[in-house]
């Protein structure tokens, strides 16, 4: 094949791979952004002894701790966001 | 074969911890293995045979071994060994300020139940030999709270591995849309979970077997009585049963109606009140030649 056309097939296919990937990606968005919100509400079921809500027995809470370092992560950055929860539904909804 | 598991519960100073060793020297005479455990943090035991007891077991005659549980023992290792493991995951947890929460963590309410389970499933695991395992257990409160923890924990576990779950279908969906047949990685909350779940339903099934009796010690009082309905209720609405009751320091060889009316599925079985104290080997042996028709079943 020629180099030319070798080269312009490669840069079409990567285009295809990307906009696929892309739009892969806007597609899950929103059960990505329902996914965050679970794990953050697990998170806070299972930690709710240290900010005060009903929780489980301490056990369940310290057992289930060393694997929670993602909801913790997910947790804390749901605080920044806590103060205005309609702004960062409307964003994942693409809502200007 | 699993060794029986007998509990003697009731209200404070109502006998369980004399009637337990009454019935453990009892079956050892008769050539039964025994070992009995008390689960009370103001442990009787020592004094009734006159003798220190720990979380080492010691014979007392050839088929009778006794041991204390020490729950700030089984405290102290449970927390050193969820701070071995938190620390390992989170090496930066001084950003978590951890170390603190370690500190009152010990003063957690449900730790001294946690701890008599996680005593009671070493010794059920370590003396599974054994014929019979007596568990002479703390007052009523405490007892109910050791009862009632694995079906609390239950409750908890299944409904967190229900969100847990669908969690994981939606995590699932996202990873097949994003990168195709890409398998997703093991959820290892998830399995925790169900590992945790297994683990307490294998002591929930130990308090609702039927090679486990509870024994309801009472007196012949009104706040025993009262107390003893109290708990046959309460252990009633988590499926738990019991099997017998004794009346401790009876004075007359007749049941009070109200015990018969009351528990009249169960066996029920009169220590007579003893004329001297009942302390030291000896003294519990004296008590069994005076009133062997106890153990006539």
């Amino acid at each position: 094949m020629i180099p030319i056309v070798k080269t312009i097939k490669h840069k079409v296919v990567s285009a295809f791979h990307l906009a696929d990937e892309v739009m892969r990606s806007k597609a899950v968005e929103t059960i990505e952004y329902e996914a965050g919100e679970l794990d953050n509400i697990f998170a806070i079921l299972v930690l709710g002894v240290f900010i005060g809500i009903p929780s489980p027995p301490i056990h369940i809470t310290m057992a289930l701790l060393p694997d929670l370092e993602n909801e913790l992560e997910i947790m804390l950055q749901k605080v920044s966001t806590a103060h205005d929860p309609l702004g960062d539904l409307f964003s994942v909804l693409d809502i200007d | 074969m699993k060794p029986e598991l007998q509990f003697y519960i009731g209200k404070g100073g109502v006998g369980k911890s004399t009637t337990s060793a009454v019935t453990a020297v009892h079956l050892a005479r008769n050539s039964r293995d025994i070992l009995l455990v008390s689960m009370d943090p103001a442990h009787n035991q020592s004094d009734i045979f006159q003798q220190d007891f720990g979380e080492k077991p010691q014979q007392i005659s050839n088929h009778l071994v006794v041991k204390e549980v020490n729950v700030d023992y089984w405290i102290e290792k449970y927390l050193k060994e969820t701070e071995k493991t938190i620390k390992q995951t989170y090496s930066y947890e001084s950003a978590f300020n951890l170390q603190n929460y370690f500190n009152v963590l010990q003063f957690s309410p449900g730790l001294e139940e946690y701890a008599l389970l996680l005593a009671f499933e070493n010794i059920i695991h370590t003396f599974e030999n054994k014929d019979i395992i007596i568990f002479d257990m703390a007052p009523t409160a405490l007892t109910l709270r050791f009862f009632s923890l694995p079906f609390i924990s239950l409750i908890w576990l299944e409904e967190l591995l229900k969100l847990r779950d669908q969690i994981y279908a939606k995590k699932e969906i996202i990873s097949k849309i994003k990168f195709g047949r890409r398998e997703i990685e093991q959820d290892k909350v998830k399995a925790k979970l169900e590992i945790l779940i297994n683990n307490y339903e294998h002591l929930r099934d130990h308090s609702i077997s039927d090679a486990t009796k509870i024994n309801l010690v009472m007196n012949t009082d009104r706040l025993s009585f009262s107390e003893a309905f109290r708990i046959k209720k309460k252990l009633k609405d988590i499926g738990i049963k019991i099997e017998s009751v004794i009346i401790n320091k009876a004075q007359s060889k007749a049941v009070p109606d109200k015990v018969k009316d009351e528990f009249n599925h169960q066996k029920i079985t009169l220590f007579p009140r003893s004329s001297k104290s009942l302390l030291g080997y000896r003294a519990i042996n004296e008590y069994i030649d005076e009133n062997n028709e106890i153990f006539v079943y």
